[in-house]
């Protein structure tokens, strides 16, 4: 192999990433043959909640199942036709409608039938996340349901009255998980399930913040293996864990200068869901020495942060590093919305282009970015909202900024001939490099 | 002057109007987006509310500022904020629903110039009992920022009477609608659409007298024409009145609907109580919801699905048209099931999807087909 | 250096022959089905009208969707970047090109030396792009030669939609049951494409001089109506379909490709060496 600028290596923590995320659908699925819950709900969806119920019980957040779906391209056309010939649009988000369709063909992505979940527990912050389990209860013929809305402001407009809006909402949850499920909510089990989640979140946004050095540790393609345990159960100890050993396996690849992509030369930002099934077009602007750092999207979805002093982002701090003991079941709802609501810096841009154009141009600072490389997704409102302004405000600070259409879960909607074309086209005459690699 | 004669001029001169209001009062326009606007407070300030609406053009200038995957209405409302139709307009707003027009708020904000802005955080819960006393929090913060913005105190007295003109106007639009219940009515929907969207776009006092004269002069109004098949429209915004004049050409009627350029806007009113700011809240989370609002919070059903059932049995309706604006994911999530509802008792469906102009020429062959299947069954009744 | 371009569109297959910036012979065929059979077809009549044999050519480079069927090409450049390098031999103070061609229509924002700065495809949509423009066509009963100029009698503007060619195709058929004349439909379809054209302009910002390239440039309707859109005066060469194969031509000239060449070489040698 030819000698690369910087040295590289493999993810040491690879291996156990992919274990974690392979036993979560194994559990999921075989809950029931021993006597444990399922449910389902969103990534966002404040899993600490109901995995405080006592026993054993395991989630399915429909996001990163829809992904999973979407990764698969032969499995997800079969999926979303169905749920179209149910007479579902399709330009509908292309993870619910994978979500459905695995509903309507009774079967499992990771084999087997479709494991109905015990009930629904889900957040609304886009217009389409309550809706999509009410449809999905419809098809089951009804599951108990259970939804709180998120939507109660941009995170640096966040205080008490907006905390107690979502913390008065799960005090509601827990009311109805207690009432369906026949368990009561452990206060140790929930105390220390803030604790993970507010671990899982430092400790990412924290591996994400050294990628501001040159040669990045990290690149976007690997981090998406990486980041999707946090979209999982962000609140088990597992998980938590997982990130602690990232972070320091991560620090000790900066200190050593081993880099994402040997021949570092461009580094890109990027925004929303990548095409799940076409991940490959990362790999292949590496053939340029691009590396993608990160996005907004990659780095809060999971991932809190906050905007320091100097008017810089930085990772959210653990409770263990605010000196926060968790007094009790109140004490332990309010930090968890309270890190939600102010820390997840991805559902800004539900309150505007300005608070999004803010924050991406702190991280293309912050990052040391050359580029940006958006991916208009068709197949998520949410993740795309005011992505030509974020490639407006990029160009007025200066970066060039190129977009390819695509769909995170509808390879119906993704031209990957294209899209290299247009990569090509972007990275030698924009951006005057050759490629690296044939 | 007819007040149907009156709201058909307006609604063709919306702008002008609005300039000759501003004029002649000396006061603000605040142009907002979504009808969970709190239209009341503005009112109450002094300030006139207007509808932000498409030109039913294709919306060239937004292709910058919006991708083509958001509803062709929003990117409408968009490319006519940038032609600078609303040039007029010293604040723009929006509500929380759904995403699309937040795409073209979040692009106005940037590159309209305006005085004022703001985001009401509306809440989506709004089945939630969390979601009254929330949204009280929010208007109570929104009114403060309306009184910075203009420079004095909106006080009890005006909101009283701003929540009495939005009553009046609600509860004489609604005694016109009772009229669309008879045999004949004596408003056609076309007609019936431009009079409730003329109420989003002008001074709620003067669209109240010319609605006080309307409600006088239709019980007596003889249209010349046949009632025909009594139609119901349901979806998103539509105040496309051409594709309603055609299908009332085809020998049917709308006689109600359910959107938001329709009776959706103003069906419920503010029910009086001592903190008028949670009357308001109160009226904003109760009132016929947006798709995006209809759900939960342990509780998957829709309340609109009855509602628009209810409503079709009032107004003895023989076929609803379910449209939608083009990716429009609230009414897309809601259609299926809505269609399966109507249809399971004993309301025929057709489906028709909008872009900001329609092929009239295609509809009407689909929406005669639909009327004609609607007349064969009832041969057979 | 004597130097070729070959620009293989989804419609018509172009070929450019150069030297020291001087058109030597250039040609022009349908492309059908078989693109690298199209492909030389025009090769050899852009030679044969040069006077010229293939071991004349020193260098050769494709464009278009059909570039990579080009067997005799050593390299391919993009779209964009053959039309930015075309227009910028013409006429170099151009800053924002627009190509319309049967299968694609985009923007490039180029750089005084001719590079691309920026781009903005009209993806996904056929709405803005030549097959439109001769599907509207067939649905008129007019051919295709002619619609541009019928389109410049027209007396109304009537608002078309055209972000979908369903849509698009569904409105003139409702228009012509309307008897609609014939000439306010054509117009009525320019300037539909052309605000299709002209939004995906104004993604990379217009800033003069504007030029309006590739196949579709030749429809002077078309032109109209995009002049109109853009409330700015359009530049169009003569004979803007060859602006791509040109540029493509300039590009081989200057040796653009030198690294995907000396690699491909590389990477061929190692091949049959059993490496």
């Amino acid at each position: 192999m030819a000698e690369t600028k910087y040295q590289t290596a493999g993810l040491k923590v690879w291996r156990k990433a992919k274990e974690i995320r392979e036993k979560y659908y194994k559990d999921y699925a075989g809950a029931h043959d021993g006597r444990a819950l399922r449910w389902g709900g969103g990534a966002w969806s404040f899993d600490a909640v109901p995995q405080a119920l006592e026993g054993e019980i395991y989630p399915l957040t429909e996001e990163p199942y829809g992904a999973s779906i979407g990764a698969n391209p032969v499995f997800q056309v079969r999926c979303q036709e169905a749920a179209e010939g149910k007479g579902y649009a399709r330009d509908l988000c292309a993870y619910m409608r994978g979500y459905w369709g695995s509903i309507i063909r009774d079967q499992y992505a990771f084999g087997g039938k479709w494991p109905k979940p015990d009930f629904i527990f889900q957040n609304h912050i886009c217009c389409s996340h309550a809706k999509w389990l009410q449809v999905a209860s419809e098809l089951e013929g009804g599951i108990p349901y259970f939804c709180f809305d998120v939507g109660a402001g941009p995170y640096n407009k966040i205080g008490e009255r907006q905390i107690n809006y979502v913390v008065e909402q799960l005090y509601d949850g827990i009311e109805f998980l207690e009432k369906t499920t026949g368990r009561k909510i452990v206060d140790e089990k929930l105390i220390q399930n803030v604790y993970n989640t507010y671990i899982s979140n430092s400790l990412w946004s924290k591996s994400c913040e050294l990628n501001q050095n040159i040669p990045a540790p990290l690149d976007e393609k690997s981090m998406y293996s990486l980041y999707v345990l946090g979209t999982l159960q962000k609140s088990s100890k597992e998980v938590a864990d997982f990130y602690k050993e990232l972070y320091e396996e991560t620090k000790e690849r900066v200190a050593n200068k081993i880099a994402a992509v040997g021949n570092e030369q461009c580094r890109i930002i990027g925004d929303s869901q990548p095409p799940w099934a076409f991940l490959r077009v990362l790999r292949y602007m590496e053939k340029y020495g691009v590396v993608s750092l990160g996005s907004l999207y990659t780095f809060s979805l999971i991932g809190w942060w906050r905007i320091d002093g100097k008017g810089n982002l930085v990772p959210y701090k653990t409770l263990e590093e605010q000196g926060i003991k968790i007094k009790d079941r109140d004490h332990a709802l309010r930090l968890l919305t309270e890190g939600e609501l102010k820390g997840k810096l991805m559902w800004a841009p539900f309150y505007g282009a300005s608070l999004k154009n803010e924050l991406v141009t702190k991280i293309a600072s912050q990052w040391k970015i050359d580029a940006a490389m958006i991916h208009v997704n068709r197949g998520c409102e949410g993740t795309a909202q005011h992505q030509m302004e974020m490639k407006l405000a990029l160009a007025k600070a200066g970066f060039p900024v190129m977009t390819y259409e695509g769909n995170m879960a509808d390879e119906r909607e993704f031209d990957e001939a294209r899209t290299l074309r247009l990569m090509d086209l972007f990275l030698t005459e924009t951006m005057g490099l050759k490629k690296l690699e044939w | 002057m007819d007040p149907i004669e009156r709201f058909k001029e307006v609604y063709e001169k919306r702008h002008e109007y609005a300039k000759d209001w501003k004029v002649k009062t000396g006061r603000k326009v605040v142009a907002y987006f979504c009808t969970y606007v709190p239209e009341e407070i503005l009112y109450a300030a002094g300030v006139l509310p207007v509808r932000i609406l498409g030109g039913h053009e294709p919306p060239h200038l937004a292709a910058p500022h919006m991708f083509d995957m958001w509803c062709p209405f929003s990117r409408d409302c968009l490319s006519q904020g940038l032609q600078g139709k609303y040039n007029y307009a010293d604040g723009v707003m929006i509500a929380q629903s759904c995403l699309h027009p937040r795409q073209a708020f979040g692009a106005w904000q940037i590159h309209i110039p305006h005085e004022w802005d703001y985001f009401l955080c509306m809440p989506n819960a709004v089945r939630s009992p969390r979601a009254k006393p929330f949204l009280r929090g929010e208007l109570a913060e929104f009114k403060k920022s309306v009184e910075e913005w203009l420079g004095k105190a909106i006080t009890d007295k005006d909101l009283d009477q701003a929540i009495e003109v939005y009553n009046t106007n609600r509860y004489l639009m609604k005694q016109v609608y009772e009229l669309r219940k008879l045999d004949n009515p004596p408003i056609t929907g076309a007609e019936a659409m431009t009079m409730v969207v003329t109420s989003q776009l002008m001074d709620k006092r003067e669209h109240n007298e010319l609605l006080q004269q309307l409600v006088k002069e239709l019980p007596n109004r003889k249209l010349d024409r046949e009632t025909g098949i009594r139609l119901m429209i349901v979806g998103s915004e539509d105040d496309d009145h051409t594709f309603l004049e055609m299908v009332e050409k085809l020998n049917s009627t709308f006689v109600i609907e359910d959107h938001c350029t329709g009776s959706r806007y103003f069906w419920n009113e503010v029910i009086s109580e001592k903190d008028r700011l949670q009357a308001i809240a109160n009226r904003y989370c109760d009132r016929v919801p947006c798709p995006s609002k209809d759900w939960g919070p342990d509780d998957p059903s829709r309340l609109r699905f009855p509602h628009i059932l209810n409503l079709a049995k009032e107004y003895k309706v023989q076929g609803a048209i379910v449209i939608q604006q083009k990716f429009c994911d609230p009414h897309e999530i809601d259609i299926p099931s809505l269609r399966e509802f109507l249809e399971k008792n004993g309301i025929p469906t057709h489906f028709l999807e909008f872009e900001v102009t329609v092929p009239v020429g295609q509809f009407r062959i689909r929406v005669e087909a639909f009327l004609e299947q609607i007349r064969a069954e009832e041969l057979f009744v | 250096m004597i130097a070729a371009g070959i620009d293989i569109g989804g419609k018509v297959a172009k070929a450019v022959i150069v030297e020291d910036g001087k058109v030597l012979g250039k040609a022009w065929n349908l492309t059908g089905i078989n693109k690298a059979e199209a492909a030389e077809r025009v090769y050899n009549e852009a030679l044969r009208k040069a006077g010229l044999q293939r071991k004349d050519v020193e260098r050769v480079v494709a464009t278009g969707s059909g570039a990579k069927r080009v067997t005799f090409a050593q390299g391919t450049i993009a779209d964009a970047a053959a039309a930015a390098r075309g227009i910028n031999r013409l006429y170099p103070n151009v800053r924002t090109v627009i190509d319309v061609g049967a299968e694609e229509g985009r923007a490039i924002k180029v750089s005084p030396e001719g590079r691309v700065l920026d781009f903005a495809i009209n993806e996904k949509c056929a709405a803005g792009t030549g097959t439109f423009v001769e599907a509207m066509a067939r649905a008129l009963e007019v051919p295709i030669e002619e619609i541009g100029k019928l389109s410049l009698s027209s007396t109304q503007t009537i608002a078309m939609n055209a972000q979908c060619a369903v849509f698009g195709e569904s409105e003139v058929v409702s228009l012509i049951h309307t008897k609609t004349p014939k000439p306010d439909i054509a117009r009525a379809v320019h300037d539909a494409i052309a605000g299709r054209i002209g939004s995906v302009a104004r993604i990379v910002g217009l800033e003069k001089d504007i030029a309006l390239v590739g196949g579709v440039a030749k429809n002077i309707g078309f032109a109209d109506s995009l002049k109109k859109d853009l409330k700015l005066d359009v530049l169009i060469p003569d004979e803007p379909e060859f602006v791509g194969a040109l540029g493509t031509a300039a590009a081989a000239a200057a040796g653009v490709l030198e690294e995907e060449v000396r690699a491909k070489v590389l990477e061929k040698e190692k091949y049959a060496e059993g490496k």
